[in-house]
């Protein structure tokens, strides 16, 4: 057995859909991050591809496509995004950060937004693959915004659970649950991955409430805190016990700032 | 009926924004999707769920299709059966006893070869199909048209889950091979 025939038959069994969800999970990060195990599930979705021919026909019904229109006429998609001028944000366009933001992107399928466009204006269905970086500028400058970082944590595009804002200058964060569902006997916990720690740091639970603010950036660098990609992990009730995420990483994402680069600071 | 190059542009007008465009892509395919869809998921409800799903994903990702490296219907399918099989996984302790024996039934009636217009690449896979054991072949099916899981095979097979496993590795490895690269 070797590596490649691993590789190939995983990317086979995802395409079968036989993966176990975990197993799924980390071949859909694969095909985010990883070109050459991206291009052999698209190898296998050809392949086997050939046997949809072998599938019969089933109409719809018709009110199916009643909804999707519906669901188009506030999908956030191409030219529509201007529509939320009208809500100060302004679309610049589908934008891939390249390779740098596509290998962040990876581990942790991280869809990034600016706090401006407001999620809730956004049906979370409607949402840009991971691998897509959203660039959102404003037009208007809000006068409080300055240092403040956003993440939209997620793990696909269907389904945000956790935004993430830093004021990087008082160090503070806030997690905002969007979609997350509490858990009998479970927490979620927010972690810092960082290129300088060998290990990711426990940034504390998050609460059952809507938002959650804490200190705890505190004693980290502004650039420790804004290069680092931001995991929300399923834990024990109080927490992991090791001091590293033990359950699933369920949803991760980088921060974005919610100002234009070219924008002077205050 | 579209071509291939008729997909390919109606998809390029689609990741523009052109809903006029959108329109005639879900028309030319909703019925082939809707099939795949329904097989994997059994349930109308569901199906009718993925089905948005699956479109909303079409315009908003169609800008990322490349006709270089895929045909505009695979591509269309794969998003389905992804979106399909991830309901499925879902709502698996629910599905597993609905399943109702007639559509089982059909469902393991359904004969590749029963299709009469039948292009190069599938005779070629067929073929390869066809030179496996009958029940890693079976297997093969149940997993791609039915979007059965390990556990679902293992219970259909009468086998432990790690056999199962064997014969998915296995038949891959082997229709690779037969494939050629």
């Amino acid at each position: 057995m070797t590596i490649d025939q691993d590789r190939d038959v995983l990317a086979a069994e995802y395409v079968l859909g036989t993966l176990e969800p975990d197993e799924r999970q980390q071949a859909e990060a694969l095909i985010r991050s990883d070109v050459g195990f991206a291009a052999l599930v698209r190898g296998w979705e050809q392949r086997l591809g050939e046997l949809n021919a072998t599938i019969p026909s089933v109409e719809p019904p018709p009110e199916v496509f009643e909804r999707i229109r519906r669901g188009l006429a506030v999908a956030p998609s191409s030219g529509q995004i201007i529509a939320l001028d009208a809500m100060r944000a302004r679309l610049r366009g589908w934008r891939s950060f390249g390779t740098t933001m596509a290998a962040l992107a990876a581990a942790l399928a991280a869809v990034l937004v600016t706090s401006l466009v407001r999620p809730e204006l956004m049906p979370t269905r409607l949402r840009p693959k991971p691998q897509v970086v959203e660039v959102v500028r404003t037009i208007e400058k809000p006068t409080d915004a300055a240092g403040r970082l956003v993440a939209v944590l997620q793990k696909d595009a269907s389904s945000p659970a956790f935004i993430l804002t830093v004021d990087i200058e008082k160090r503070t964060m806030t997690v905002r649950r969007v979609a997350a569902e509490e858990q009998a006997g479970k927490s979620y916990e927010l972690w810092l991955v960082s290129k300088q720690f060998a290990k990711p740091r426990s940034l504390g639970l998050v609460g059952a409430q809507e938002f959650t603010t804490g200190a705890t950036l505190a004693t980290y660098q502004p650039d420790t805190i804004s290069d680092a990609t931001y995991a929300i992990s399923l834990e024990p009730e109080g927490g992991s016990p090791t001091g590293e995420p033990t359950g699933p990483v369920l949803w991760g994402g980088k921060l974005i700032e919610t100002l234009p680069p070219t924008q002077p600071r205050r | 009926m579209l071509t291939t190059a008729d997909l390919v542009s109606l998809l390029a007008a689609v990741a523009k924004g052109d809903q006029a465009a959108f329109e005639r892509l879900y028309a030319a395919t909703r019925a082939k999707l809707y099939g795949v869809i329904l097989r994997i998921l059994r349930r109308p409800d569901l199906a009718d769920e993925v089905m948005q799903e699956t479109y909303l994903k079409i315009w908003n990702a169609a800008g990322q299709f490349n006709p270089g490296v895929a045909s505009p219907i695979t591509w269309m399918v794969a998003i389905a059966r992804n979106r399909a099989i991830d309901l499925a996984r879902k709502k698996a302790d629910v599905s597993a006893e609905e399943i109702p024996e007639v559509l089982e039934l059909a469902a393991e009636t359904s004969d590749p070869l029963a299709v009469r217009e039948r292009s190069e690449e599938l005779e070629r896979l067929l073929g390869c199909l066809g030179r496996l054991d009958p029940d890693q072949r079976r297997l093969l099916l149940l997993a791609y048209y039915n979007g059965m899981s390990r556990e679902q095979l293992a219970a259909k097979f009468d086998r432990p889950v790690n056999t199962i496993k064997t014969w998915l590795r296995r038949s891959i490895l082997a229709v690779r091979e037969c494939l050629g690269s």
